[in-house]
């Protein structure tokens, strides 16, 4: 029944999504901006997967996400790619930045594993920060924006498109999220979360679902990036930088960790509150610091967490008398050892 | 002994300059109750510890089922058909007794490393399953409950029924008793006897309660400060001077 | 060849002074509560924003030296029993996420305050200028610096080894609920430990801001490599964070001498190496921290 709710309520939230450009024309939001949270609520699935279901904080995000966008970037730059392709290979540069910093990750766990996926993001940024000749250095990357040929759909893509692309990859994204987490796959990584030892006692190598974990967070952060690359035609390396991925662990701790729409509720909240603020005051950081901070010291749970919590609070369920130690079963227990005791 | 289960040969582990355990050897029969008991500090949960791949010794050996595994990851030695409780019950305890069932289960049918769903006879089969060990350890009313939300003893009964969804051959069992109720004890102690009489399977277990393991127990293995002080049958070890030296010490034998 | 080795090597020495400091707050911080203090750059950066206001107002470079640090403590006290005590019983990457918030809070209110472009911090004059060492001159700021840094650090291990609280202190590292059980009052540990950390970042802050200048982020520029001193020398060890301290020093200082495009990522490059051939670390004890 529950499920059933949700599986309503996710698609209610994609049927509005496809009229956003007509929908921000109303409110004055540009769609430009609209695929910009999207987008950036894909990147968020990714620490998702990792904080929310396995218990990881995943620090490193911002370079997988960077790694796209200079993937998507470097290969229409110098090998002249379509749109498409410059996805895949957005998607291919996070992956095999995935693969590079697994082996060390995979041996730490909690803050341990926040402070390698710091360090190993900074080398990422550091390399997009020097090696200027191939990424532009500080002043970033510019790049086209290819025509996309991928079947019926042909031609340049304009901001309408780019939404349309960004809200499409978004649903599958969201969607096989949501195929993930309800599969044994998935479920094994709520339990590793809950209690690694006990998984591995249980005959799994915990190590191999982290892995896999660590790979779908670099799919989703990368497609992010490419995503973000084409819409703005821009890299640039702070986009690796540690500080981003502090606002990605808070968008999604804010939208609800461990909940599948928290990434999208968290990233509208953030992306669209930080434009809002910025235009009022250019100490907007400090309502950025200050939310973070009441968002862990009242809300850990974030938005949708909150609310579920609510929820189940509600549901009043009949609970069966349990007779976890029947009668019976006493009286056989006490004879049985009475007889057996030595002489 | 081919027809020891469990073999450990002069097992030494050493933390910092404590030798927890040294030259501990056992051999745990096919098919057998075994204990292993000891005053406060003797390393019994330690020497568990590497017997189960918690750690890896500094040197002697280990080998299961004729064969060595030592330094094998604790997560393979389940493959091979082994199993262990904790002191504390190692449960997941925001989940569904249900859920902490099928985790295992599924480990088992090899389903767990797969994004796609169990198809509907594969379903079917795990679920009856994870019904049968909960029918094994009287649980079956609690199946929806969340675990931290039972008592210690119920607690202690999933992470046994969890121990057996992995189809093990030797279960080890550290401290099974401890934290638990007197009634909650007889319940736990009658599900360890049902163990070895009805689903055959052989048992080591770390125990303090004197009473349960001389019940209980085939063979009993004692350690004192590290090494191994005495090994035998429940009469032998009730009888031994070392022993009662050991638990009570010498000033009080003196006294009686 | 010397004349130019023997200046990069001294460079390298108080740079590895310096990590070895802010890896050491770090440390002692993480070691304890398990709290990665994001805002620790922050502090630094206070430090150095002190020193400079206490200049302003006419305070002697000794003055300076003492006061900066314990004001910047203060800060961290007010800090740590406001915001941090409330999130101890929970998961640390709370508190990690909380002191992120600070740290974005405090970068934005020094902009606010003293500007983005930075403010200088001088040495008195007696620091100014170098010491012959036969071929080479060394900048007498540098040695004084690597000198009072290593009397910081050696005051602190003393207090750590040589003291009851210390000795509580350490204790409560291996096992806080025991510690308790005995009657010990955790909070002041808590407290106490937290402030030593800010105060050794402080005085960080205060000598960093003479030579590496000083405005909103520049204390946010040694972080990174206090992570990696830290991760390199190994969690948990403060006898790591030195070593670490001084091998990333050394590593940075040479490597800008020979390869100076490499410098900033060579750090990385070492900590990979070390990472693969003893993961935990140089003087990690293992199991601590997963």
């Amino acid at each position: 029944m529950n499920r059933n709710r949700g599986i309503i309520a996710g698609l209610a939230v994609l049927v509005v999504l496809a009229f956003g450009p007509w929908i921000g024309g109303i409110v004055h939001i540009d769609t430009s901006f609209l695929s910009e949270v999207l987008l950036t609520a894909i990147a968020a699935m990714g620490v998702n997967i990792l904080l929310g279901y396995t218990g990881l904080p995943i620090f490193g995000n911002a370079a997988l996400f960077g790694l796209g966008a200079y993937g998507a970037g470097l290969s229409i730059k110098n090998l002249h790619v379509g749109f498409v392709v410059a996805i895949l290979l957005g998607i291919a540069a996070a992956l095999v930045g995935a693969l590079i910093i697994a082996p060390f990750l995979l041996r730490r766990r909690n803050i341990y594993f926040g402070l390698l996926s710091l360090a190993f993001g900074q080398v990422f940024y550091f390399i997009a920060y020097r090696y200027s000749d191939v990424t532009g250095g500080e002043d970033g990357m510019s790049f086209a924006r290819p025509p996309i040929a991928l079947g019926p759909l042909h031609g340049a893509v304009d901001e309408t498109g780019m939404y349309y692309i960004t809200y499409a990859l978004f649903a599958i994204a969201i969607v096989s999220f949501w195929l993930i987490v309800r599969s044994p796959f998935g479920k094994t990584l709520v339990a590793i979360k809950q209690n690694e030892l006990r998984v591995r006692y249980l005959g799994l190598n915990a190590d191999r679902f982290i892995l896999v974990g660590i790979l779908i967070a670099a799919v989703y952060a990368g497609l992010a990036g490419a995503l973000y690359g084409l819409l703005l035609r821009f890299a640039f390396p702070l986009l690796l930088d540690w500080h981003e991925s502090g606002d990605f662990i808070l968008m999604t701790m804010l939208g609800g960790a461990g909940t599948i729409f928290g990434p999208l509720v968290g990233a509208i909240i953030f992306v669209i509150g930080k434009d809002i603020i910025s235009t009022i005051t250019p100490a907007w950081e400090i309502f950025l610091g200050g939310f973070f901070i009441a968002c862990v010291l009242g809300f850990p749970k974030g938005i949708l967490g909150s609310i579920g919590d609510a929820l189940a609070r509600g549901r009043v369920t009949a609970e069966p008398a349990e007779e976890l130690v029947p009668a019976v079963a006493i009286d056989q227990a006490r004879a049985t050892i009475q007889s057996d005791s030595v002489q | 002994m081919s027809d020891a289960l469990l073999i450990a040969d002069a097992v030494s582990k050493k933390f910092g300059g404590v030798q927890a355990v040294d030259r501990v050897s056992i051999e745990v029969g096919r098919g057998s109750i075994h204990a292993v008991i000891g005053p406060n500090g003797a390393g019994k949960t330690t020497f568990f510890n590497t017997l189960s791949g918690f750690f890896f010794p500094d040197s002697g050996t280990v080998r299961f089922d004729g064969a060595d595994i030592t330094n094998e990851p604790n997560w393979r030695r389940i493959g091979r058909g082994m199993s262990r409780t904790f002191q504390t019950p190692s449960i997941f305890p925001d989940l569904s007794v249900h859920q902490n069932l099928l985790i295992g289960t599924q480990a088992k049918r090899g389903v767990a490393f797969r994004l796609t769903l169990p198809n509907a006879k594969q379903r079917d089969e795990i679920e009856a399953r994870v019904d049968e060990l909960l029918g094994f350890v009287g649980l079956a009313a609690a199946k929806s409950r969340t675990v931290s939300e039972l008592s210690h003893g119920s607690q202690r009964l999933v992470e046994i029924a969890m121990s057996l969804s992995t189809d093990p051959k030797l279960v080890l069992l550290d401290e099974p008793m401890a934290g638990l109720a007197e009634a909650e004890t007889d319940r736990v102690i009658s599900v360890i006897r049902d163990l070895h009489d009805r689903l055959g399977l052989t048992v080591l277990f770390v125990e303090h309660n004197m009473r349960v393991v001389l019940s209980l127990a085939h063979r009993i293995t004692v350690l004192d400060r590290g090494r191994l002080l005495a090994e035998g049958s429940p009469a032998e070890i009730a009888a031994d001077v070392a022993v009662r030296d050991a638990y009570l010490g010498k000033e009080v034998i003196e006294h009686v | 060849m010397l004349e130019h080795l023997a200046p990069q090597i001294v460079n390298g020495l108080m740079l590895g002074a310096f990590y070895a400091s802010i890896a050491i707050g770090l440390s002692l911080i993480m070691n304890l509560t398990g709290v990665i203090n994001m805002a620790h750059g922050s502090f630094l950066t206070l430090g150095g924003y002190f020193a400079f206001m206490l200049a302003a107002i006419g305070a002697p470079f000794a003055v300076v030296l003492i006061a900066a640090p314990i004001l910047t403590a203060l800060v961290g006290l007010a800090i740590e029993r406001g915001l941090m005590r409330p999130l101890y019983g929970r998961d640390p990457l709370y508190s990690l996420l909380l002191t992120f918030g600070l740290s974005l809070i405090a970068e934005e209110v020094y902009r606010l305050i003293w500007g983005s472009n930075g403010v200088p911090v001088s040495a008195p004059a007696s620091l100014q200028g170098g010491v012959s060492f036969g071929a080479f001159q060394v900048p007498t700021i540098q040695l004084f610096t690597a000198a009072v840094l290593v009397i910081a650090m050696s005051a602190l291990w003393l207090f750590l080894n040589r003291t009851r609280f210390g000795l509580r202190l350490r204790a409560a590292v291996q096992d806080t609920e025991m510690i308790a059980a005995l009657g010990t009052n955790t909070q002041v540990l808590y407290m106490v430990n937290f402030c030593l950390g800010v105060l050794l970042a402080g005085l960080a802050g205060v000598l960093a801001a003479t030579q590496l200048g000083l405005n909103p982020t520049s204390g946010n520029a040694l972080l990174m490599p206090a992570f990696v001193t830290v991760i390199v020398g190994g969690m948990g060890s403060l006898l790591g964070a030195i070593a670490g301290g001084l091998l990333i020093g050394m590593t940075i200082s040479l490597m800008t001498l020979f390869f100076p495009a490499a410098s900033d990522v060579s750090m990385y490059i070492i900590m990979a190496v070390i990472l693969l051939i003893r993961p935990r670390g140089l003087f990690g004890e293992e199991g601590l921290f997963g």
